[in-house]
């Protein structure tokens, strides 16, 4: 075999490699909530939650109407920055605090914690963003 | 000749030296003295500002601590490790805090204020400015938002002179 063909086979390895373990979720939180009994993650369910109007309360009452632009407090009108993860990533990088943020910001807005299937298909719609 | 060159430069260095170290020890100094700890900057002030904690009696931070499930209407739930560093950092600022806090909490009596702003010497400090200033004014909203008019209110700095009402600009009573 010629030095040019082991060169070739071996790229090809590595395509095959890389294709296979590509991380379908954007965010590794969602395969951990997948682990603890979320199925298929759906991004339009995601959106329709973050929409959802409960009491008056939504998820856009702060976040605003686009994801992808700022937001700012219901009450106290504090800056809060986009949600989109292709606009700020860096919202994304503590799995303790995304946790943190859904405890406190479904119980304001739903009156109750939300279950693993919802904040993965939140995770999915806000990362398609 | 030489050697008094080697001199000077030797002075030089040592008063470059010493300068940079007296400006690194102010810069420790004054942000240790307002500064808010980096964990309650972090979990209060991203939902609005950090209020210092000489704004409110240590009671008054220890009630608050106790039911941050409903805090003033919003969810600020913290886990136990988050709650316990926080508190302890503003029962203790609040303890040290300086003359004017003490100013503050004047005609208190035995009250645990839950807001700054129910604070009688608060509200006599405030009870001139009209309400199209603060409540009608989009940019300020509320007496909570220390920080639309007090410039440098975040470092505990409330000096009159530095007021500036959104829209309207000084103010002097």
């Amino acid at each position: 075999m010629k030095t040019g063909q082991i060169v070739i086979a071996l790229w090809l390895c590595l395509i095959l490699i890389t294709a296979v373990s590509a991380n379908p979720n954007p965010l590794k939180i969602i395969e951990v909530y997948q682990q603890q009994g979320a199925s298929r993650t759906d991004a339009n369910r995601g959106k329709q939650l973050w929409e959802t109007d409960t009491e008056g309360r939504r998820c856009t009452s702060c976040h605003g109407d686009s994801p992808s632009n700022n937001g700012s407090h219901i009450k106290t009108k504090k800056l809060i920055k986009p949600m989109a993860l292709s606009v700020n990533p860096e919202r994304y990088q503590d799995d303790k605090k995304i946790e943190k943020w859904f405890l406190r910001n479904c119980k304001w807005t739903f009156g109750r914690e939300c279950n693993v299937q919802e904040k993965a298909d939140i995770l999915t719609w806000l990362s398609s963003q | 000749m030489k050697q008094n060159r080697n001199m000077m430069a030797g002075s030089i260095l040592m008063t470059a030296i010493l300068a940079f170290s007296l400006y690194g020890f102010g810069q420790i100094w004054a942000s240790s003295k307002n500064q808010a700890n980096p964990l309650y900057a972090e979990e209060c002030g991203s939902c609005h500002m950090a209020y210092p904690a000489q704004l409110l009696p240590p009671q008054s931070w220890q009630n608050m601590m106790l039911q941050l499930e409903d805090h003033f209407g919003e969810n600020a739930e913290l886990d136990a490790e988050s709650k316990q560093a926080i508190e302890s950092y503003l029962v203790e600022a609040s303890q040290q805090g300086n003359g004017s806090s003490r100013k503050l909490f004047r005609n208190l009596g035995k009250q645990v204020p839950e807001r700054i702003t129910t604070l009688p010497y608060f509200i006599h400090e405030h009870d001139e400015i009209p309400s199209r200033l603060i409540t009608s004014n989009d940019k300020v909203g509320s007496l909570s938002q220390c920080n639309a008019c007090h410039q440098r209110a975040e470092q505990g700095d409330f000096d009159e002179d530095d007021v500036s009402i959104p829209g309207f600009g000084r103010w002097d009573d």
